[in-house]
């Protein structure tokens, strides 16, 4: 029947070379068994539906050839899960970034936006170079991570590992004594240096003079108040190196008034000159209100959504101190330790 | 029982069972081909014995098996028509005594944990713990 042959001529099609005509003339004499036998049964010859149902019963063409080929996987499934993982970091690392740069670009640049002929236009370019760009990432790790499943069969060096090398138990509430200490020392540099512009006139050389607004003292007396908010939190934090409830709030508190200064003082036009011999009234006032919008324009939304994240990260740490909270004893034993 | 749950536990029992008569597969072929045969009567001697096997399971196990030794297989030409013949090599006949055995102790073992455990259910239901 036609039909028959049309199915094992497809089955054929994608079995191993070496193997195809022995496992055909098997299959055939399988199929053309189980229809004399049904035929004996019924006790007449099988109709074009009925072979039909037999062969679909028998499944599709490249789903049978299938099961005579040899399993194969180009990233095995020790290596698979690692491999998801690297996919995701390079997503989060490289993709991300690269929108958020195209979407800062395009909203805050007019030449961009002409020069790629608006939205649109710019979009559906975009649009493509990000597949490009995400597709030529994704082969290369894919094609690093081919490399080293070949590696693995043969050498299987996933197996050969320590466990004393293992990283020590993390406990997200735990502070590094390092990290207070750096965060000590970086307040305090932080002080130095504002004091050190306690004067509205922040440069006053002979080529170059750079004057502040009025309102600069209050950003001075604010970003003051802040460091030693904060180094004096970083003190408590190396006594007792695990976030409280209370600390963590102090210190969601003190990053909310920190981003919201520096917010403020990109918005607040706080360059009121820009002096120097080889310029002119115009060109200084010019050089000024640059420098003003420039940190309107470009780092004012910047600063926004790097507050936003701050304020974002501060508060599921309180979320997380709530949900785990460190004992007393615990707390004690740190210190000691 | 609500008939999502029931249907449920239904997909979950059948997905376990072919797991377990999977696992029985190679025995059951092995030892069906102590008396040689072609695909197709395999087949058919295995469905007799309440194991269905499509042929898409089987002839690759034929393959693997006689790859590996186990078997023995050639063509001959039976009611006009050319049939490939399997039977067990003298590797297949001791490798099938071994896994007799082992299917044997296996069987004692899940038995003897049954008992414990019926035994166990037993003595919690009467002393109400």
């Amino acid at each position: 029947m036609e039909l028959i042959e049309r199915y094992l001529q497809a089955v054929k099609f994608w079995l191993p070379k070496k193997q195809k005509q022995d496992i055909i003339a098997e299959l055939s004499e399988d199929l053309h068994s189980q229809i004399e036998d049904k035929e004996s049964k019924l006790g007449r010859t099988l109709n074009e539906s009925e072979v039909e149902a037999i062969l679909k019963q028998r499944g599709r063409p490249v789903l049978v050839a299938n099961r005579f080929l040899p399993q194969e996987h180009l990233i095995g499934p020790v290596l698979f899960p690692i491999y998801t993982f690297v996919l995701k970091i390079v997503a989060l690392c490289y993709l991300v970034p690269w929108v958020l740069v195209w979407i800062g670009l395009m909203t805050y640049s007019p030449n961009y936006r002409v020069q790629h002929g608006g939205w649109l236009a710019a979009a559906g370019a975009a649009w493509g170079s990000l597949w490009t760009i995400a597709l030529s990432a994704m082969g290369a790790v894919t094609v690093v991570f081919a490399v080293l499943e070949q590696v693995q069969a043969k050498s299987h060096f996933l197996e050969n590992w320590n466990p004393r090398k293992l990283p020590p138990v993390r406990n997200a509430n735990q502070i590094k004594r390092a990290s207070s200490i750096a965060e000590i020392v970086g307040n305090f540099a932080l002080i130095g240096w504002v004091s050190y512009l306690s004067s509205p006139l922040i440069v006053n050389r002979p080529e170059i003079q750079i004057l502040l607004a009025p309102g600069w003292r209050y950003f001075f007396w604010g970003y003051m108040c802040v460091a030693l908010a904060n180094s004096g939190l970083s003190v408590a934090n190396l006594m007792h190196p695990f976030w409280t409830v209370r600390r963590a709030a102090l210190r969601l508190l003190t990053d909310c008034i920190g981003s919201a200064l520096f917010c403020l003082l990109m918005k607040a036009n706080i360059v009121a000159a820009i002096t120097a011999p080889k310029l002119d009234a115009a060109r200084s006032l010019e050089i000024t209100n640059s420098a003003n919008l420039w940190m309107d324009k470009a780092f004012s939304p910047f600063a926004l959504l790097v507050g936003v994240g701050i304020m974002a990260g501060g508060l599921y740490r309180i979320y997380r101190v709530k949900k785990t909270p460190i004992s007393w004893i615990q707390g004690v034993a740190s210190v000691v330790r | 029982m609500p008939d999502t749950v029931q249907a449920s536990n239904a997909e979950v029992f059948e997905n376990l069972r072919l797991e377990l008569r999977r696992g029985c597969l190679v025995v059951a072929v092995l030892a069906a081909l102590r008396t040689e045969q072609y695909g197709y009567t395999l087949r058919k001697a295995l469905s007799e014995n309440r194991l269905e096997i499509d042929e898409g399971t089987l002839y690759p196990l034929l393959r693997r098996l006689e790859s590996q030794g186990l078997l023995v297989s050639e063509w001959r030409e039976e009611d006009k028509r050319k049939k490939r013949f399997y039977k067990l090599s003298p590797e297949g006949k001791q490798i099938l005594k071994q896994l007799h055995t082992e299917w044997q102790l296996m069987d004692s073992s899940i038995k003897e944990i049954l008992k414990e455990q019926s035994h166990g259910t037993h003595r919690a239901l009467s002393t109400g713990r």
